[in-house]
This record gives structure tokens, sequence and C-alpha cells, in this order.
């Protein structure tokens, strides 16, 4: 810190000679130039905002680096922890979170930091801590991106609601409401779910089905919605730092298991993977009527399928909100830049950022400050029908609890999804693929 | 070029080079330079291979007998990673991908090579130069710009492949993700796609340094096109087929980017998880590096078995072709 005063009154004295010699006209808070590395993946930092930012702060540069999730989260972060380097902020999602979590050493525990003045203009005052910053964000949330040690390693960007995007067009078709609230009415439970599915299948013509049409693009992911939606995932909080791990008996895997199974067997799913060029192509074509969808997919669907804009819609996921996904941006321990990066950080994950990041991206705001205001709730989406999409996201997320997570809750999460690809791919029976997970993951654990 | 596999793979190398040239002075009469002066040549080479070399795989071989957790605390579990490995069944399921894999990539590739050379030795080709700049394209194209490609195309319910199966009359769609030997089709064809061209040239360049008096006399005889290629070229070409054999083998237990980019897991079933990718899920995905330097030795002790028959074929070939 007294380094950083230091140079800046420094740097005080050079900016009044620039001045007085005409060179810099405007008296701008010129500090030193400051280049602020930054891995992330998807659509994590908004180059918007880094514009905006880029004009607030013309000495400090972004050099972003995008990179698939998992080689980002996985190995890049531990062979940057192992060898000491590192960049100065790093996007962690929050599958890898209970992983990471176990690691506070490799990250810069933030309730040390404190934010300078340097954003005051942009309404962010200086000497906020982590410690201070936490109650603008959901609890639940929040906590993922805090270590066993009780350290803050990591503030939320964004949380995962998880919602049902269904074609207003292809319900209309096949005599379902249509109707967003009576849609939500359709589905209390996911045997409900699974029934109106079955419904829509019987109205499919026959070359429709022979096209491979379903009503879900994939059964598979009803899975990780069950699981978000319990309070324990694999593993139980017993007051230790790891966690005991209860895949095995934990009821609500199971439970999330056999409905998995079952709305896999009823066949109304397309089978088609995620992500995939058949997914992406399935989209326009109608393939399917419905899917999962986090709020940050909704940018994805509008970006691979602009064509359908307006036949989406968003309904209520059965049961209560779910979750899934999410990403807290983190201050590698070994970083060279901690005090631009936490500035940086916290404007950028200030209320206001991540509002706009929402309108502009969808990707929705884990800073609960912003659900009262009705710039997020009087929000509507014209690509969703005119869904008042921040409204209902809103109240999804509101309902969740706090899940524990553990540490190979990524691998084990893995091991389930490929056990139920199996199961998709009929290639084994329901109770032999889950034996399968059992002996895979008994691997995972043990070896 | 012929003569040059000969001395890459005939026994007609000598085994020891470094005797032969023991007595070559770099600066002929000024004695005691000699040796220092080779020490500093071989240097640069040495350094590289000692850090980047010999240092990992040392290392590995250490962190084998650990539980090895690059942040945390490691423990010392002996031998405990290769009982493990003997029984896990992931690790014998990637051999059998491995070598379906390498088979279905390795033969039909090299029939389409030798083929293809065939016609690129016709004398009445035109654009010589142009065909075989366009047959080396494949081999410079990124493998994952490939696989993105080639994974449309072999898409169970749009890819062009079921597509056109369908208009053929086949309405039942491929699943060449699900499918194991559809997924080891699919990985044959990128790997075939990437490598047939190079091959071609080989056997294109080796080829042409068959005699034409062979051919010529052979025509004298009486021998038809088809005969002269099956029995002079083909056993002309056998030095070579022993060399791209060799050089396939070799790339065939290293294929990793094609199915790890069709699924990181290696499928739900694990259908087309190979040797490597098995080893670098374990290392990267488990974060499980004692297991994955176990797995590597292994893969190391599967090399060499290969190595040592393909060591006896090689002899045998030579010793049999007098030429």
């Amino acid at each position: 810190m007294r380094k950083t005063w230091k140079a800046k009154t420094g740097l005080a004295v050079i900016a009044a000679l620039a001045i007085s010699t005409g060179v810099l006209t405007t008296p701008a808070k010129a500090a030193d130039p400051v280049t602020i590395t930054i891995w992330t993946f998807g659509d994590v930092i908004q180059r918007n905002l880094v514009v905006e930012y880029k004009a607030l702060h013309p000495e400090v540069t972004l050099s972003i680096k995008k990179s698939d999730l998992d080689p980002l989260n996985g190995t890049n972060m531990v062979t940057a922890c192992t060898s000491k380097t590192g960049p100065d902020i790093v996007a962690v999602e929050v599958s890898y979170s209970g992983y990471w979590r176990s690691y506070p050493k490799c990250f810069q525990d933030l309730r040390q930091m404190k934010t300078s003045d340097a954003n005051a203009s942009a309404g962010i005052a200086a000497g906020l801590s982590a410690t201070e910053l936490k109650k603008d964000y959901l609890s639940w949330r929040w906590e993922q991106g805090v270590a066993y040690d009780d350290s803050v390693i990591g503030i939320p960007t964004d949380v995962g609601g998880l919602e049902v995007a269904y074609r207003v067009d292809l319900f209309k078709k096949a005599g379902l409401p249509t109707d967003r609230a009576a849609v939500s009415k359709l589905w209390p439970t996911w045997e409900a779910f699974i029934a109106t599915g079955q419904k829509y299948m019987t109205k499919l013509s026959a070359a429709d089905k022979k096209a491979g049409k379903g009503f879900i693009d994939n059964a598979g992911t009803i899975y990780a919605a069950i699981m978000n939606q319990g309070t324990e995932k694999y593993y139980k909080n017993d007051g230790t730092d790891m966690g005991k791990l209860t895949y095995d008996t934990n009821p609500q895997v199971k439970k999330a298991w056999n409905t998995t199974i079952k709305a896999t067997e009823s066949g109304i799913g397309t089978r088609i993977g995620q992500y995939t060029s058949d997914w992406n192509i399935g989209m326009n074509k109608g393939t399917f009527a419905t899917i999962l969808a986090p709020a940050w997919m909704m940018d994805y669907i509008k970006a691979q399928a602009p064509d359908t804009s307006g036949k989406w819609d968003i309904a209520n996921l059965p049961v209560s909100g779910g979750n899934q996904g999410g990403t807290q941006l983190t201050i590698p321990s070994y970083a060279k830049n901690k005090q631009a990066a936490y500035d940086f950080l916290t404007w950028y994950l200030a209320p206001e950022q991540e509002l706009k990041v929402f309108k502009t991206y969808g990707l929705f705001p884990a800073a609960s400050s912003t659900y009262k205001d009705p710039a997020l709730l009087n929000f509507k989406d014209p690509f969703f029908n005119n869904a008042p999409v921040g409204k209902i996201y809103a109240e999804g997320v509101s309902k969740l609890k706090p899940i524990f997570e553990g540490k190979l809750q990524r691998a084990i999460d893995q091991a389930i999804g490929a056990g139920l690809g199996r199961v998709a791919a009929k290639k084994m029976t329901p109770a032999k693929s889950w034996a399968q997970v059992l002996t895979d993951l008994k691997k995972v654990v043990n070896n | 070029m012929s003569q040059l596999l000969e001395r890459k793979v005939g026994r007609k190398a000598p085994l020891t080079p470094w005797k032969k040239n023991k007595k070559q002075e770099v600066f002929p009469g000024v004695k005691s330079l000699n040796g220092r002066w080779g020490h500093l040549f071989v240097a640069p080479f040495l350094i590289m291979f000692l850090v980047f070399g010999l240092a990992p795989v040392v290392y590995s071989v250490y962190i084998s007998f650990f539980r090895w957790d690059p942040l945390g605390g490691s423990e010392f579990t002996g031998l405990r990673n290769f009982s493990i490995l003997l029984q896990d069944s992931d690790f014998w399921l990637a051999i059998r991908n491995t070598f379906s894999i390498w088979a279905l990539s390795t033969f039909p590739q090299m029939f389409m090579a030798i083929g293809l050379a065939a016609i690129m030795r016709n004398t009445r080709l035109k654009a010589k130069s142009f065909f075989r700049t366009i047959l080396l394209v494949p081999n410079i194209t990124s493998v994952i710009a490939i696989t993105i490609v080639f994974g449309q195309l072999f898409g169970r319910d749009f890819g062009i492949i079921n597509g056109l199966l369908s208009l053929a009359g086949l309405d039942h769609h491929i699943d060449f993700i699900e499918g194991v030997i559809p997924s080891h089709v699919a990985i044959a064809t990128m790997i075939t796609w990437r490598w047939v061209g190079y091959n071609t040239l080989i056997f294109l360049a080796s080829m042409l340094a068959i005699p034409d008096e062979l051919f010529e006399s052979a025509s004298v005889d009486g021998a038809s096109k088809w005969q002269q290629f099956r029995f002079v070229t083909l056993p002309q070409l056998k030095n070579t087929i022993t060399f791209v054999l060799i050089v396939g083998t070799i790339g065939g237990l290293q294929v990793f980017a094609e199915p790890q980019q069709l699924a990181a897991d290696g499928g739900s079933s694990k259908q087309f998880l190979t040797l490597t990718l098995f080893l670098f899920n374990q290392a990267f995905v488990n974060n499980k590096y004692g297991y994955a330097a176990a797995i590597g030795i292994m893969i190391t002790f599967i090399v060499l078995i290969i190595s040592v028959i393909n060591f006896f074929i090689t002899r045998k070939i030579s010793n049999d072709g007098t030429r």
C-alpha cells in the first residue's frame, strides 16, 4: 500500500509538471501504466465493459486470454499455482469452486484487499474490502467463493439461474398452453414435466418423429437441475473443511438419477448433446421445444438461432428455482498487480456493471441488490417474446439454498453424466450403468 | 529415398557410429582441442535434452510411486499406482481402443497411399507438382480444425454423412460418437485424411527410385500393367512399407487430439478413450499426477514391446531383400 501511495505522489508531481508544460490538458488521475492480465472463458469478461473501463482508466491495459473452461480451471491454474506465477485475475466457474476452495494458498484473500480511490468517480468508495462488499451479493452464491479457511477467494460475476426456455410456436402446434404463467403451471413437479413432454410427443407427426424431434433437447440435463434444487450434493457439511463424501448415500442423487432415467426412457428427449453442431442446428430447426436454460444461455440461443427471435419464451423450472453455472473472479496469490486487479474487479462486479452485463448479454447478476431495481424487474427481452426475464430469473434464484461443495464435485458430475449418457445411448441398463458409475467413482475417490 | 530408408531401418546402418567416427578430428593436428570442442558442439542439444527430455522422464518415474498432489501434500505409495492400473478396466479399454483406431487408420491408409502414388507416378499425368502440393495440404491443417469439421460431417442427426446415407435409402442414423466401431471409424478417417497425402509422397519418391530398366524388361517379358505393379513395384516398396508402418505405429500410439475434441472424456462408455487421452485425463482432469505418470511408464513398455517386434520384422526384411 505504502508503495502505491509513494508512486502516486510522485506521479502527481509529474502530472502537475505535465499540465504546466501543456503536455496534459485534462487533470486526469495519472497513474503508472499497468497491464492487468486476465484468464477467462466464454463471455465472462464482456467487451463493452472493457471499453468502458479503458475510458475510465486510460493507463490500464487489460490483457485478456480466453481458454476453454476445463483446461483453464484445471491444468492452467494448477500449473500457475505450482510454479508460483500467474495472471492478475482468473475466472473460476462454480463447478470448480469446490476444488479451488481447498487451496486457499493459491489465492489472494480478498478480505485483506482494500479498494483505492481509483474508481471513486464510478461510485466505488475507497477502502472497501470483500467483507464490506458481501452484503451486495446473493448470500448462497457468495459462499461459493469462500475457501475452507473462510478467506474470500472470489467474488461472483453472475448466477446461473435456471428456468425453462420453450418454443411458443411449437407449444401452440401441439395444443399446449402458450402463456408463460399457464406453461409454468403445467409442471409443478418433474413428473408433470415428463408427462407434458409425453403429451407433446403424441402430437408429433410420424415425419417429425422420424426426423428425431423431441420435447426437450437433452433429457440428461434434468439431472443437474434436480441436484441443484436440493441442499446437498455429493458432500455433507460435517464441520470439517473437506466435508464428507455422500454421493452413494444421499437420496437426492438417486432421486435425480431416477427421474432423469425416467425422462430419458419416456423418449421426450432428442438425445442431441448440448454445445454440439447438431444442437445449434436443432435450435434453428425447432427439433426440440424446450431447453433447461440458465440465464447465461439466453445469449447463446440468440447468437446461434437469430431467426427464431420472438418464438421463445421463458417459464419456471419445475418444483422451484434452479441454478446451473455461474462464475467468480479471483486474484491468484502470485498476481503481480493485485491492487489494480482488485480495483478493476470491484468495479466490474459492482451491481451497476452486473446489471449492464445482464441487459446486454444475459448473464444474471449475482448482486442481489439489483433484484429490486426496476431496471431489472421491468427488463423485457423481445427475443423471448417480451418475457420479463429479469423478474423470472430473480424469483428463481432467490428460492435457492446454499449447497456445500466438495473438492471432487466436477469429477463426480462428469462420471454420473457419462452414466446417464450410456443409458440414453441404450448401451447399458440403468441399473448396470449406475453400478458402473459407482465403480468409476470409487476410482476417482480412492486411487 | 530408398537408400535413405535403408539407412534408417536397415541393418546395414552401423549400430555404433561414434566408434567409427572417433578418429575424425574437428581440428586436424590440434589434438588437445578436439575433445573439448566436441563437448561444446553437442552442448546445446545435450542441455535441451537434459532439461526437456531426460529430467521430465526421471521425474515422472519418481512421482509414479506417489499419490501426487502438485498443490498439496503427496504421499509415497510404492507400486500401488501400478497395481491399480493393471486392474483398471479403463486401461485395458484404452489399449483396445488405441490399437483398434491404429489398425483402422494405418492399413486402409497404406492401400490408398500406394494406389495414389501409383497414379501420381503415371507419366501421362499433367500438373504433377500441383497434385503433390495438394496432397500435403491436409497434413499442415490444424488437427483441431480437422476435428471440428469432421465432427460436423459425422453428426448423428444433421451430419452430411448420415444425410448421404439416408439419401441412399439407409434410414438408420449411425451414431458416430456413441457407437464403438463407428466412433473408431470416424477418428480413423480423420487420421487417414491427414496422413494419406504425406505417405503417398513417400511411396511416390520410392517408386520413382525404381530403375526404369526393371519395368522395361518386365514389359518385354509381356507383363501387364497390373503384373508390373504387383511383381515389380510392390516388392521394391518393401522397405518403404516398413518405414510407413513404423511411423504410423508411433503416431497411432499418440492419438489424442481427435478423440479429445470429439468428447473430452473419451465417450460415455469410454469407447474411444485412447492411451494418451487416458493419461491426460487422469493427470489434468482428475489431478492424479502419480497415477498418470504410471500410465506413461506403461505406455513406454508397450512402445518397447512394439519396437522389439518392429526390430525383428525389419531385420527379417533386410535379410530377405538382398538389394
